[in-house]
């Protein structure tokens, strides 16, 4: 079903890429991706307050319902789903043959290298 | 005859696709797979202006049946199926498939069919030749796709079979009125009509067929399968069992638990399956919900969820063409060979996640608002945990570890041209759907209630949204930064399925076995037996048998659907 797949093992050659895509190798910068954790943190200090000046409707509120609480809700909720993870793995995961169903040949995923922004 | 051709617009589809299976030219079946849909939509637009004129009734062995009932709940399912019919032609156009083309026709055509047919006989015919076209688009999956269609095909035959003793025992209680009406569980059959609708809706313990065959099927027929099985039974339920309050918590689980089997799985077209579970289960609970507002989100989320999660669909698609594989731990980095189908794919994460200005922003939060205005407590917090969960499979995962994460060295091209703008289209649809000038106000303009007012872009509801997803990344983020985010990793995830695929193909095995031991003792007790079933069979069944008081055309209907399930149920068994 692949058609015409390049496995840049190496991953030195950036002639490959999209030229659309040049200007935004900048996403995979090491650095980039270290300070993503800001967009969010910025995101939650504009919007926790916001809730002040946008609060709920009092007559159709949950009981939960303050100025934060759907930050709360998300995060607890996100990271419940995550950490879950790990146990409901071990618990359900079997080979993938289980069924005895046709595998796909495992592709050696080629070592982490960091790409250079090419304007 | 021509005059029944043109009653229900789906009829036009379905002989386009029985044309195609004879059309030797791709350019020409082509053309009919993109033009059907198109001319179908102008009927219902043309039908929809005098609903009367077009209601449509032909009388068949004594019994009436509706062919074409128009209002404004199925002239937006119709509306949303064709525009999902035209999007899924233009991303399918590299595929040279007379099968395909075909079955792809017949199948979209019976879906509309069956939302604009207005007795319970023939929507059991469509509904039934949906389930026999798409099954060929299952099959055209590959090897492991064979014994996963013949799963489909049996538990969606037992779905048809279910309908049609349903359809029977309602009609016999309320003097032999087939008509598609409200059911509810207190009527008799109304309990068959609800697993039959909620086989094909994927309910907790009956959905694994979804998760089964739609990661199996070809790369178009994944996103043409998405967009009608279930959404036609979505319309069935909500014709039905509008206000029935088991389907609110049955669609506040079905919200929920997928989410934590999409976080564990590796094949990411079946994180979307179970992705399209979740949203199924906002829209049945808001059916069960019932309020006018529900119903409204219901409406407008099914044609948000049409079009987002065919993009998504869609997007893996052109990542499994050119890469050959969905699975997240194969994949990565894509976002340099593959920038538009990145942003493509983010759109519709985006769009799925609720982001403001996308669609599932002004839909989900409707069905959302019905859940608060009923003080349904449980439920409310149960779709918002499920709205973060969403945003952890969909939002996050699906995009994350295709085209981001780390980087698999996968070099390949672009998407085809038409998948671009399948795609391209669907994301502008996402966005127009969501548009605060003119957009969502001409989706609410198509909705079945048009007395209640809903804003969708209140400061509240921005603001409380955004906080809900920023914090959701904000945890995908430090569970990242802290390597507690699991890595994807290649294996087979058990469900529900475990009992039929593993613990009853193994029961089965035994009976075999013991039966094989036994059957040179237990011939003369064999003997007894199915002399004594043939007779409560003929009891029951024959010209004389209580089934044919009040069946519609006799004992043929019901015997063709009992030996229908019969003969799956042994294909099926015979290929475990």
């Amino acid at each position: 079903m692949a058609d015409d797949v390049t496995t840049d093992t190496h991953n030195q050659s950036d002639d490959l890429t999209h030229p659309l895509a040049r200007k935004f190798l900048w996403l995979a910068d090491e650095k980039v991706i270290q300070n993503f954790i800001w967009l969010p943190i910025i995101g939650l200090a504009v919007t926790i307050p916001l809730a002040f000046v946008y609060p709920f409707d009092e007559g159709h509120k949950a009981p939960w319902d303050f100025f934060a609480s759907w930050a709360i809700i998300g995060f607890v909720a996100y990271s419940f789903v995550v950490l879950s993870a790990e146990p409901l793995f071990r618990l359900l995961s079997r080979k993938e043959n289980y069924y005895g169903e046709e595998v796909e040949p495992e592709v050696i995923v080629a070592p982490k290298v960091e790409v250079h922004h090419h304007d | 005859m021509i005059d029944i051709l043109l009653s229900n617009p789906g009829f036009i589809i379905i002989l386009a696709g029985m044309l195609c299976a004879l059309i030797p030219i791709s350019e020409i079946r082509k053309f009919l797979v993109g033009a059907a849909p198109i001319a179908a939509a102008y009927m219902i637009f043309t039908a929809f202006k005098d609903a009367e004129a077009a209601r449509t009734v032909i009388s068949v062995g004594g019994q009436d049946m509706t062919l074409m009932r128009i209002d404004r709940l199925s002239m937006l399912w119709g509306y949303v199926f064709c525009l999902a019919g035209v999007l899924n032609a233009i991303y399918g156009l590299h595929e040279k498939c007379k099968l395909t083309d075909s079955s792809a026709l017949i199948y979209m055509g019976a879906a509309v069919a069956g939302v604009f047919a207005g007795d319970f006989l023939t929507l059991f015919i469509f509904w039934e030749l949906a389930a026999l076209s798409s099954v060929m688009l299952v099959w055209k999956g590959g090897e492991n796709a064979f014994p996963a269609g013949i799963r489909y095909l049996a538990i969606h035959v037992l779905s048809g079979v279910l309908l049609l003793a349903g359809a029977v025992m309602f009609a016999r209680a309320n003097g032999g009125d087939f008509t598609i009406q409200h059911v509810g569980l207190e009527n008799k059959g109304g309990l068959l009509l609800l697993l039959a609708m909620g086989i094909k809706c994927g309910f907790p313990f009956l959905h694994n067929w979804i998760q089964d065959a739609y990661p199996k099927a070809s790369i178009t027929g994944t996103v043409i399968l998405s967009a009608f099985t279930t959404k036609l039974a979505l319309y069935a339920l909500a014709r039905c069992f509008a206000g029935e309050d088991i389907l609110i918590y049955i669609g506040a689980i079905m919200t929920c638990f997928p989410v934590f089997f999409a976080v564990i799985e590796n094949d990411l077209r079946r994180v979307l399956s179970y992705s399209l579970n979740n949203q199924l289960g906002f829209m049945v609970c808001g059916i069960g919900l019932g309020t006018q507002l529900a119903m409204n989100g219901v409406a407008a989320h099914l044609a948000a969820d049409v079009i987002f999660k065919g993009l998504l669909f869609m997007s893996m698609g052109a990542v499994m063409l050119r890469t050959g594989t969905a699975k997240a731990s194969e994949l990565g980095g894509l976002f340099r060979s593959m920038p538009l189908t990145t942003v493509f794919c983010l759109i519709g994460a985006g769009s799925i996640a609720a982001f403001p200005l996308l669609s599932a922003f002004v839909t989900k939060s409707m069905i959302i608002t019905a859940a608060l205005y009923e003080h349904e407590w449980i439920v409310l917090a149960m779709l918002l945990f499920a709205s973060a969960g969403v945003m952890e499979h969909s939002g996050i995962k699906v995009p994350y570890f295709t085209f981001f994460s780390h980087d698999s060295g996968k070099r390949v091209k672009e998407a085809p041209w038409n998948m671009l703008v399948a795609m391209g289209l669907a994301s502008l649809l996402c966005i127009f759907f969501a548009f605060p000038w003119g957009g969502y106000q001409f989706l609410y303009s198509l909705l079945p209630y048009q007395d209640v007012h809903y804003e969708p872009y209140t400061g509240n509801h921005v603001v409380t949204q955004l906080q809900l997803l920023f914090a959701a990344m904000l945890a995908f983020a430090a569970l990242k930064k802290w390597k507690v985010y699991p890595d994807e990793r290649r294996a087979e995830i058990l469900d529900f399925d475990w009992t039929y695929r593993r613990l009853g193909k193994n029961i089965v095995l035994w009976i075999d076995a013991m039966w094989t031991r036994l059957s040179a003792n237990m011939s003369v007790i064999r003997g007894r037996f199915f002399d004594s079933a043939g007779k409560k069979l003929y009891n029951f069944f024959s010209p004389a048998g209580a089934m044919s008081a009040s069946a519609p055309s006799g004992l043929s209907a019901v015997l063709t659907g009992g030996m229908l399930v019969v003969l799956f149920a042994v294909i099926y068994l015979s290929r475990l």
